[in-house]
């Protein structure tokens, strides 16, 4: 063969071999969907975990290309010899590098130890588990292993010898109050981060030493996952003496209670030994009534301890059990228990008066009807909205405006619009105009204005001014009382009379009675008036009296004006007098020498008010509110019946025609729709009861007022509890329309909430806009919110920590978006949780039902001999053994060879010739 | 440096062995052939030539036998398998791989690999970080999902790391982030130089849970980012229930969600039974979340399901949550005995349903031996109630076995003069005015509820006597005109429905990633689980009658209870349903512990601590270039 033809043969040859790897490599290696490439030979699996370096036998055909080239005097038997060795050579060194390596099989064991160490676990069982422990060491195969893991809260790995025979110290975890790592057991936790412990190619073994009381994960879930992973479980339960322990697991509360009905209380008390313990039972913050302290014979177990009581006012209801026992007990935490349930009491109302003593006719009409009645004087009006949220309803009768803050016009707003609640405004002396209502938040809110027209066949307004114009008046007093005077006439509107009687001992009419339209007249009058002489305030009073009595007007007004002290004889009577004809009488001491007590019983008697004045510079502006006042007034002081003008439900079964008649009212003028007027003054077509949806809420305007001055006749109609009652039902806030059963649990610290909704059908209500309000713990703990999700056709739930201990109330609110985008209250839930302490402080007897299960899923037992826990019974792990270091050995023998065929003639030692072809 | 092969010692000898092999292999001297040469001027010439090359001729030898004895160093020392020093800073390093559901998203394939999803994509980051260890680190890779499952031990064998990357499987459900995290800081839990890599699209939520935050403390965390893409339309929520009254009926609800940027129109499908129940076309807006419900449906008899598809030109990352699943409950039979004389109306009343097996007895034959029932109805008599019977229903009953107190002066021409409107046994009736020629008052107890009274008396209350219900009528119906209106079958109905009313805690579906607690439909203990696409069943715990098991993937899973061949099965479903969990807009960044976590450093790819590789590597180059070099003369 001719050199030529030898280098196309071998590099056909050559080309041929690089195809033949390259497409083998391809197909076999470079897209093979395993990361490695496995075959069986006999019961032998081979493996190569890096197959892609196979590609180093690319080369091969290098070798091939280079040999017809060859300068090396060898014969030809050799250098094919040669090529095999060193293809040989290169195959080995990349088979090596692709970590050929084949499945062995073995029953070697790890045994991983997890040892609890929590709160729960007592010394003694501790000492037990570190006995035990020597004794599964001990039971240690040659070629078995171990670790040890204790665990808590959280799990620790204790550094040991995987091969030794003692066992490592037991220590607890921190039990330090504020982290609670050891207040805990999460066994799940522990066997997961057992599993990162097992090394490939050993048996995989646990030993769980354990009360099986688990707080955190879920033990059976995991045993699942250790079968899976090839975990073999066996459970060791403690079995120790639990120390003395009384502990209250639970207090079982009924799921409804109502309002004076006894119910019973249960309470599960944990005892380890027989023994006493006192148990105080507080319903809020006092003992609970009825049975209130006992002391407990307790039995080992679970003992069933049953209180009475009785729930007398509906609302948020605290119960808190505490025990101390009268023996051993190790932990304290799990002595008291909160729970919290929500009574339904009698709907309630909130009756704010002008005159708290004279509240009785409505108040008590009001519970004759059903309802709790909380009447209050302006100055105790609550301060938040989540005060004023307790109740259903909210009257505000007959009080000054500056008696109402405007943040607390501003709360009764919000309880409107946001809260739903509804608010009845009632009229009398110091209601509506007269007490400077008009422009206020109240006034926007309600459904009637308070500028109303005055009636065009009367003054609106007829104001008597008594000045004192003795001699201590001299100076200042009496300029200002003039300044004050001429602001009064100035504020007066053109027809409204006016006059003005200065007093000393005698009283002087300066400005006879006379339409305010004359001013400069007046103020010429007013301007002569000279200080000097004692003074006497009757002859003032009757001469206002006198000349009042005989003018027409709706609103006969007296204004007083006194810096000293004078007789009050007769004073009393004349007053009664001009109150029984409607003329009112406002009272204004200057300087610290008046007669307070004489000043308040005028005032008192006169309907009007009384302003204590220590500086005479404040008594033009004094003048000009009482101007204002009494003239933006309509107060009307006349007999009159009232009539319906529109239907209302709450009208049903009341016959208002033959209602007596009212003595009194506040002019004022309906706002426009959707404003409804329901009843009138039926002489005059003025509004007397109106309505309107403020927000979620109702609010109503009431222009006669609710008590014996106006409504004395209607206040002794047999008709009169039931009016406002089914006023106040259907306005009232509809917190308790309809109720959704709601169901709660706790699991691992997390509360979880389920309300079913239906309709009226029994079908499923779907689309409810749920907000859960969490609060908690209580007493006074904060509001959280979260919102229901619905989960199912009428199922909605929510799921939030309890990161906090104590006893949690939830209460639910169900809206509805209405076709016309406005957002309906549809239903309620309540519910409630408890979270008292730590869980691991609940219980101490072993739970041998978990241990027992768990062990069982992944293939161990219970309560294994030492030797089970290394014992492969039967069951062997393949594991790589790598083969590379084979490869590379054979490599070294495949250069020594190679090496031999180079320098060592095997082949035609004799030399012969070589044969040539023709 | 570390030798991990073979002892120091057989190193020395198996080189040293090879050493003398080669060096006395070069020692010997290769017999040339004699080749006759004709011409003696050329054959002098070449002596002349051999002469004045001998010194090279002899560096020759030598560097030949420099490289192989360099090429049997190299192999010797590979067979030591020799690291790098071990570092007080070698570092150690928990790998959570993120294998939620949202990992299955294939935004981040390609035309040449479609399949290509993120937690392929992630596999692939991992392996790199594998490569990237120094010589001393050491690797702990765990797959985190519903749980947190280690794959590898602490270790810095790159073969075991690459192996625990091939096991890591995305899951149908979500990652639980903060019980990953405390199993990290567990494992790492004074080790030197700790750190945390995370790798996932970052979908993971706050890192926090019933015991609060997590703390990592001196721990460092880094992220690796997956994803790279957002456009996915999901079912988040698909549920099932029958109405409470007319059982063949059900409502279904669906919950879908866009959480693309951009509209998408979608083809929504429900299936019952495998059959076609209703096509839909719809659009749902960026981020909109839809509950649709489909009432009044019948048909299906047990499964559910639902499917979305984005129309053409749609588009669709994840496929995982486009299909849900869901079981109806059992419409089970309600077992019935009767015990009367003889009841035209009763017996008319019940044959107006079809989901009742009624049994009728004399009272002479009462109790019926070896059978139980849900609802017993005593027709004017009143025997001591027997095991099985179930809740009871007394007409007109009395003496001594009566539940209540019968008061025996007869009531004469009565009715309900009140009326409790809310109670389930008066759903739909109207017997404000119904006429009672004869009846006798029923004397409550303590905790017993009135639901219906004349003036004179209750005539229908309810309670619970022994555990057992009963709801006693306080005359017979055919003395009343009762039977007469519309109103009696109904009541009739409503006390037995009420009376076996469906499980309230029945879940049409169970989400994934939440441990389940399935009814066991028998008293056994030996619980077997079919999961969808399982191989065999597995063998699951049973604790207080229900079935526990951590489900990972959603589908129809079949429950068998009781000994294997003679198990009593029985199905459910698992779905998705988490609109979190199909946000998967990839999260650049995440916070844990108060502290934004920051990219990976310090992971340098290479041919790292397993120096015998690089060894063998430069072995084959040597062997090729000494092959052509001795073949070209130029070693010999």
């Amino acid at each position: 063969m001719s050199p030529k033809q030898k280098r196309l043969i071998f590099g056909v040859l050559a080309v041929l071999l690089a195809v033949v790897i390259a497409v083998l490599y391809r197909r076999y290696v470079w897209n093979s969907p395993d990361a490695t490439l496995s075959w069986t030979r006999g019961a032998t699996t081979y493996v190569l975990r890096s197959p892609r370096l196979l590609g180093l036998l690319l080369v091969a055909p290098v070798f091939l290309l280079i040999l017809p080239r060859s300068l090396a005097d060898l014969p030809w038997q050799q250098q094919m010899l040669s090529l095999g060795l060193r293809l040989a050579f290169v195959a080995a060194l990349a088979l090596a590098l692709s970590r050929v390596a084949r499945t062995e099989r073995a029953e070697h064991v790890y045994t991983v130890f997890l040892v609890d160490v929590s709160d729960s676990v007592s010394p003694e069982s501790i000492a037990e588990a570190t006995r035990s422990l020597k004794q599964f060491l001990g039971a240690r195969r040659k070629d078995d292993r171990t670790r040890v893991i204790t665990f808590a809260r959280r799990p620790r790995l204790v550094e040991m010898d995987e091969m030794a025979t003692e066992p490592p110290v037991l220590a607890r975890h921190d039990a330090d109050a504020t982290t609670h790592f050891g207040a805990g057991t999460n066994l799940q936790a522990a066997l997961q981060l057992a599993y990162g412990l097992f090394p490939p190619g050993y048996l995989r073994h646990a030993v769980l030493f354990s009360d099986g009381v688990e707080t955190d994960g879920d033990l059976l879930a995991e045993a699942n996952r250790a079968e899976k992973l090839g975990v073999k479980l066996f459970t060791v339960p403690y079995r120790g003496a639990i120390p003395g322990e009384v502990a209250i697991q639970r207090m079982r509360l009924p799921d409804h209670v109502k309002v004076g009905e006894a119910f019973e209380i249960h309470a599960d008390v944990y005892a380890s030994r027989a023994g006493q313990a006192k148990a105080l039972l507080y319903q809020g913050e006092a003992l609970n009534g009825l049975d209130g302290a006992r002391t407990l014979t307790l039995v080992p177990g679970v003992n069933d301890v049953v209180f009475k009581s009785v729930v007398r006012v509906g609302g948020e209801v605290t119960y808190r059990l505490e025990l101390a026992p009268l023996g051993e007990d190790k932990f304290q935490e799990n002595n008291r228990v909160a729970e919290t349930i929500d009574v339904p009491g009698r709907p309630s109302v909130l009756y704010v008066e002008g005159e708290p003593t004279r509240a009785s006719p409505l108040a008590s009409g009001l519970d004759r009807q059903g309802f709790d009645v909380d009447v209050r004087a302006p100055s105790s009006f609550p301060g938040s909205l989540r005060e004023l949220e307790r109740y259903d309803f909210l009257i505000v009768s007959d009080v000054p405006a500056e008696q109402i803050s405007l943040s607390s016009q501003e709360l009764i707003e919000s309880y409107l619009r946001e809260l739903g609640g509804g608010f009845l405004f009632a009229g009398g002396p110091n209601g509506y105009g007269p007490g400077g209502w008009y422009h206020t938040t109240i006034e926007r809110i309600l459904p009637v204005r308070m500028d109303a027209e005055r009636r065009k066949d009367m003054p609106s307004v007829a104001m008597s001014l008594a000045i004192d114009r003795s001699g201590s008046m001299t100076g200042l007093p009496m300029e200002m009382a003039k300044q004050a005077a001429r602001a009064t006439v100035d504020a007066l509107s053109a027809d409204d009379l006016i006059e003005v009687i200065a007093f000393d001992s005698t009283p002087t009419r300066y400005v006879k009675m006379q339409p305010a339209r004359n001013r400069s007249r007046i103020e010429n009058d007013i301007a002569r008036i000279q200080a000097g002489g004692g003074t006497e305030i009757f002859p003032a009073l009757d001469a206002a009296y006198q000349d009042l009595s005989v003018v027409q007007a709706r609103k006969k007004h007296v204004i007083l004006l006194t810096d000293g002290r004078a007789s009050s004889s007769g004073i009393r009577d004349l007053v009664q007098a001009m109150a029984a004809e409607s003329i009112t009488v406002t009272t204004v001491g200057l300087g610290a020498e008046v007669d307070d007590q004489l000043l308040s019983l005028i005032k008192d008697f006169g309907g009007g008010r009384y302003h204590k004045v220590p500086d005479p510079g404040s008594l033009p502006k004094i003048f000009t509110r009482e101007a204002e006042m009494i003239a933006k007034s309509s107060v009307t002081l006349d007999y009159f019946p009232m009539k319906q003008v529109a239907p209302a439900d709450f009208l049903r079964g009341i016959d208002v025609a033959t209602a007596p008649l009212l003595s009194g009212y506040t002019a004022t003028k309906m706002k426009a729709w959707p404003a409804q007027e329901i009843l009138v003054n039926a002489d005059h077509d003025d509004p007397l009861l109106a309505r309107w949806r403020v927000g979620l809420g109702y609010a109503l305007a009431w222009t006669s007022d609710v008590k014996a001055r106006w409504a004395g006749d209607l206040a002794r109609w047999s008709g009169w509890p039931q009016f406002w009652g089914q006023l106040v039902h259907e306005h009232m806030r509809q917190k308790r329309r309809s109720e959704l059963p709601m169901k709660t649990d706790v699991f691992g610290g997390t509360a979880h909430a389920v309300v079913d909704a239906f309709d009226a059908d029994d079908r499923f209500d779907n689309n409810l806009e749920s907000k859960l309000t969490v609060q908690g713990p209580l007493p006074g703990g904060a509001s959280t919110t979260v919102m229901l999700r619905q989960t199912a056709p009428g199922r909605y739930e929510a799921s939030f920590p309890l990161d906090r201990y104590g006893s949690f109330v939830l209460r639910a609110e169900h809206r509805r978006h209405t076709e016309d985008d406005r957002v309906v209250p549809v239903a309620v839930s309540y519910g409630h949780v408890s979270n008292p302490y730590p869980p691991e402080y609940a219980s101490f007897e072993p739970n041998l039902g978990l241990l027992s299960r768990a062990a069982e899923t992944t293939g161990g037992a219970r309560d294994p001999e030492p030797a089970a826990a290394f014992d492969p019974a039967g069951a062997s792990v393949t594991f790589h053994q790598d083969l590379w270091p084979r490869f590379v050995g054979a490599a070294i023998v495949l250069l020594v060879l190679d090496l031999l065929v180079r320098r060592v003639r095997l082949f035609d030692r004799k030399f012969l010739p070589k044969t040539r072809t023709a | 440096m570390h030798f991990y092969g073979l002892p120091g010692s057989t190193l020395i000898a198996i080189g040293a062995a090879g050493a003398v092999a080669i060096v006395s292999l070069y020692v010997l001297k290769l017999r040339r052939r004699p080749v006759p040469v004709p011409f003696v001027r050329i054959w002098q010439r070449i002596l002349r030539e051999k002469e004045a090359t001998s010194l090279f001729s002899q560096l020759k030898r030598l560097l030949s036998l420099l490289v192989q004895l360099a090429l049997l160093a190299l192999l010797v020392l590979a067979l030591g398998d020799p690291r790098g020093f071990a570092s007080n800073k070698a570092r150690n390093v928990v790998v959570l791989v993120d294998a939620s559901a949202s990992m299955k998203a294939v935004d981040v394939a390609s035309a040449l690999n479609p399949n290509y999803a993120r937690i392929d994509a992630a596999k692939d980051e991992v392996k790199r970080l594998v490569r990237g260890l120094g010589g001393s680190d050491r690797m702990l890779i765990a797959q985190m999902d519903a749980g947190v499952t280690p794959l590898s031990t602490m270790t810095g064998e790159v073969a075991d790391l690459d192996q625990a990357v091939s096991l890591v499987r995305a899951t149908d459900s979500r990652a639980d982030f903060p019980r990953a995290l405390r199993f990290a800081a567990d494992v790492l839990l004074g080790l030197s130089s700790p750190e945390i890599v995370i790798v996932s699209d970052g979908n993971l939520g706050e890192p926090r849970d019933a015991a609060g935050e997590v703390h990592l403390g001196q721990v460092a965390v880094s992220f690796v980012p997956i994803g790279k893409g957002g456009r996915n339309i999901a079912i988040t929520g698909f549920s099932v229930r029958r109405y409470p009254l007319d059982r063949d009926r059900y409502e279904v609800m669906l919950d879908l969600y866009n959480a693309s940027k951009e509209p998408e129109e979608i083809e929504l499908n429900l299936l019952g039974d495998g059959n076609f129940v209703d096509v839909t076309k719809l659009k749902l807006n960026p981020g909109e979340r839809l509950p649709r419900f489909y009432p009044n449906l019948s048909g299906a008899r047990r499964t559910l399901e639902a499917t979305i598809k984005p129309v053409s030109g749609g588009h669709d990352d994840l496929p995982a949550d486009d299909h849900a699943y869901a079981l109806l409950p059992d419409q089970r039979r309600i077992r019935v005995l009767c015990v009367t004389r003889g009841n035209t109306y009763l017996e008319a009343s019940l044959l107006l349903t079809t989901y009742l097996d009624v049994t009728y007895v004399a009272p002479s034959d009462y109790p019926v031996k070896a059978q139980s029932f849900d609802v017993t109805i005593f027709d004017d008599v009143t025997p001591p109630v027997a095991e099985g019977s179930g809740s009871v229903f007394y007409l007109d009953p009395s003496g001594e076995s009566s539940p209540v107190k019968v008061d025996p002066a007869p009531l004469v021409n009565v009715g309900f003069d009140t009326l409790d409107k809310k109670s389930p046994f008066l759903r739909w009736t109207a017997v404000d005015d119904v006429y009672v020629g004869r009846a006798h008052r029923l004397i409550p107890e303590p905790g017993d509820k009135v639901i219906g009274a004349s003036e004179k008396g209750a005539l229908l209350l309810t309670g619970r006597r022994a555990g057992r219900r009963f709801l006693a009528l306080g005359f017979n119906p055919k003395d009343s005109d009762f039977v007469l209106r519309i109103a009696w079958p109904l009541f009739v109905l409503n006390v037995l429905t009420e009376f076996v009313a469906e499980d309230p805690s029945y879940l049409s579906s169970f989400r994934t990633g939440e441990v389940w607690h399935v009814a066991v439909p028998t008293l056994s203990d030996e619980v077997w689980l079919s999961a969808p696409g399982a191989p065999s069943p597995k063998r699951v715990p049973v604790q207080d009658g229900r079935a526990v098991y951590l489900g990972l993937d959603a589908g129809f899973y079949t429950l068998e209870a009781g000994p294997r061949g003679a198990a009593v099965k029985s199905e459910f479903a698992a779905n998705l349903a988490d609109a979190d969990e199909s946000a998967i807009e990839p999260v650049a960044a995440l916070t844990v512990d108060g502290k934004t976590t920051g990219a990976v450093e310090g992971f340098h790819v290479g041919v790292r601590s397993e120096w015998w590789i690089a060894l063998l590597l430069l072995a084959v180059a040597i062997t090729t270039v000494e092959w052509a070099t001795y073949h070209r003369r130029i070693t010999v």
